[in-house]
């Protein structure tokens, strides 16, 4: 009926520390390079070689499933943020980039042995391409749809690449941190006539 | 039967398209060849927990093949917290999944908790273990009624929903919202629980348990009931993990999976708690998982309410600590006499603090971090990027019901149209935390 657990160990056997997680990843695949933060470890890699780390990751690290895929934008320029330095003494953060990269994170977990990992890739913002990972993981078939939906990433190798959570006629990809929030000036005082939301062109705005 | 020359085709020209009217249903019958059939369901139709459409590929009453169409209810949520502070981020998240609010505030407070690298006091931990499991018990007793009623219980349903109410009102107390209650912020908690919050879970404790054994002395035996969920939308443990399913499915399919063993937040690692599987992975299989999983969160609750210790509910620190001790005055307005005081004629400098605090937020170093939390339905994910400003960059949520929607279509192949009913109430997807 249940099973009693020590604190950290997988169903199977215990966790491999991230180091020997790190160590088999680069060992297995080349031209990766991992990182450890705040008790999680990443793994970047290069488009290219992303399904063989993905691949490695299901069969030799027994991580059966992929928990969770995401997108995060980073547009080029440089940018300054706002920041309320005299709260806090924290260390100022400031990020410039010459070109806009769309960074896709799969965090793949194993039941078996109860360690997770991120896997971090990078694709340029312009045309942004991955090979698809539902061919290792079929889970990643929605989350891939998300991430096209959102960010406008096209995996190669997908099923059924449609919008998912968008209206499939809608124009641009919301998540972009080039796309506004809004979409029309709102201004209460002349009696402007406001658009509802299907009468907005929001080509205006993104352009 | 007509073809109406206003609607332009999207299909292929050798393919067979019919417009219906109305009474003309024995020409369709007799212009289509084959059994096959597309059937449309919902996406407003009472039997799929809200706006969830699915398109049912049919040959004769047989589903060959079912694909779930969502996007009606989405929100934006992530892009809205995008543009606000990290503190006002906790009352958007909570209106994800809305039968689980408080599982999204916590997993995203503790992200939030985890990019500061704070922790919080002891009783502000215990008080979220207490509500977090409450709210397990709740979202479970919806799921029961909801099943139910889809079934055509109608008995269970106004028993489950009755007894959440009693759960609803707990909150309500707490936080002042029965749903959505933002009560678990970054840091702690909203304000500290009422002087009556110890007996009123007491006497939710002494009450649920008839009930719970209520509802099996109605559903267990019961002919209807086992002979619609008992063999339906069987997904193994396989099938589990290729597909993302997580939660009461995967538990249903003999694996003891549980975050709250695996990965233990919230100090559930010193809480003596049974992980409840079975082997059958089907419908009924489910349905005595999370029956035997309410029993599990009461014990959690109760040792909980032991160990409940006295203290602050929010951190010290007061560059983060949102003013959290506060007293509802006469005038029914939650102002703390002594804290305006202390503002208002003391302290400039804290004045000032308190404004800033509360129109610009406190910042969050840079970082990125991912925290998952065992929710009523699986796995809760939170992926969180801060580039150290006073908003999130980037947040993203894995929700379980999105993840775990995926696999009703091979759950449903090769059973009879009412049975794609019980797959989809056994995944008990919420359809506030599908499309976000």
């Amino acid at each position: 009926m249940s099973y009693v657990p020590t604190r950290g160990h997988g169903l199977i056997d215990p966790p491999l520390t991230h180091d020997e997680l790190a160590q088999r990843i680069t060992d297995a695949v080349e031209g990766v390079t991992t990182e450890q933060a705040l008790g999680e470890l990443t793994v970047h890699v290069e488009p290219d070689s992303l399904l063989a780390v993905l691949r490695t990751c299901k069969e030799e690290l027994a991580c059966e499933m992929l928990a969770d895929l995401s997108g995060v934008h980073w547009p080029a320029g440089d940018h300054v943020i706002e920041r309320q330095s005299s709260t806090t003494g924290w260390p100022s953060y400031r990020v410039s980039r010459d070109r806009g990269v769309i960074e896709v994170l799969y965090i793949v977990r194993s039941a078996s042995r109860n360690h997770r990992l991120r896997v971090a890739v990078g694709t340029d913002d312009t045309d942004p391409v991955l090979p698809s990972a539902t061919g290792i993981y079929p889970t990643a078939n929605y989350h891939e749809r998300e991430v096209y939906d959102f960010f406008g990433v096209r995996f190669e190798g997908h099923p059924d690449l449609t919008r998912i959570l968008m209206p499939d006629d809608w124009i641009g990809h919301p998540h972009r941190k080039d796309y506004p929030l809004g979409g029309v000036d709102v201004d209460y005082k002349h009696d402007k006539y406001i658009p509802p939301p299907d009468e907005r062109d929001l080509r205006e705005v993104i352009d | 039967m007509a073809v109406d020359p206003n609607v332009e085709s999207s299909l292929s020209d050798d393919a067979l398209e019919l417009f219906v009217e109305g009474a003309d249903w024995e020409s369709v019958v007799d212009a289509v060849e084959d059994d096959t059939l597309t059937v449309n369901m919902g996406p407003q139709h009472p039997s799929t927990h809200g706006v969830l459409r699915l398109v049912l590929n049919l040959d004769g009453e047989v589903v060959t093949k079912l694909t779930p169409i969502i996007g009606y209810l989405h929100t934006g949520i992530e892009k809205n917290a995008e543009y606000r502070t990290w503190v006002q981020g906790t009352t958007f998240f909570t209106r994800m999944d809305y039968l689980a609010p408080l599982y999204n505030e916590a997993a995203y407070s503790l992200g939030v908790e985890q990019l500061l690298g704070i922790d919080i006091p002891k009783r502000a931990e215990v008080v979220r273990v207490i509500l977090l499991e409450f709210n397990r018990i709740a979202s479970h007793l919806v799921w029961l009624a909801t099943g139910g009623m889809e079934l055509g219980s109608t008995t269970m349903m106004t028993f489950g929903f009755r007894e959440r109410e009693h759960i609803l009102d707990l909150f309500e107390s707490q936080s002042g919202l029965r749903m959505n209650h933002a009560y678990i912020r970054p840091g702690g908690l909203a304000q500290d629980v009422t002087s009556d919050f110890v007996e009123r879970c007491e006497s939710l404790l002494e009450l649920l348990p008839r009930k719970i054994a209520d509802y099996e002395d109605l559903l267990l035996k019961n002919p209807i009931w086992n002979d619609r969920l008992r063999g339906v939308g069987i997904i193994d443990e396989q099938t589990c993990y290729e597909y993302g399913v997580t939660g009461p499915l995967l538990r249903a399919a003999g694996v003891p999976w549980d975050l709250r063993k695996a990965e233990p937040c919230l100090g559930y690692d010193e809480y003596d708690f049974e992980v409840p599987t079975e082997t059958a992975a089907d419908s009924f299989a489910r349905f005595l998982v999370r029956i035997a999983e309410m029993r599990e969160s009461m014990g959690i609750i109760r040792q909980a309410l032991d160990r409940l210790p006295d203290g602050p509910v929010m951190v010290a620190d007061k560059r983060i600590a949102w003013p959290s001790q506060q007293a509802l005055g006469p005038d029914g307005i939650g102002n703390d006499p002594e804290y305006i005081r202390h503002i208002m004629g003391e302290s400039m400098e804290s004045l000032i603090n308190h404004f800033k605090l509360v129109t610009q937020g406190f910042t969050v170093p840079a970082g990125q971090v991912y925290v998952p939390l065992e929710s009523p339905r699986g796995e809760l994910g939170y992926a969180i990027t801060s580039t150290g400003t006073n908003k999130p960059y980037r947040v993203h949520v894995r929700e379980p019901s999105f993840v775990n929607l995926q696999a009703a279509d091979v759950m449903s192949r090769g059973h009879m149209v009412s049975d794609v009913v019980v797959v989809v109430a056994s995944l008990d997807p919420v359809m506030g935390g599908v499309d976000r």
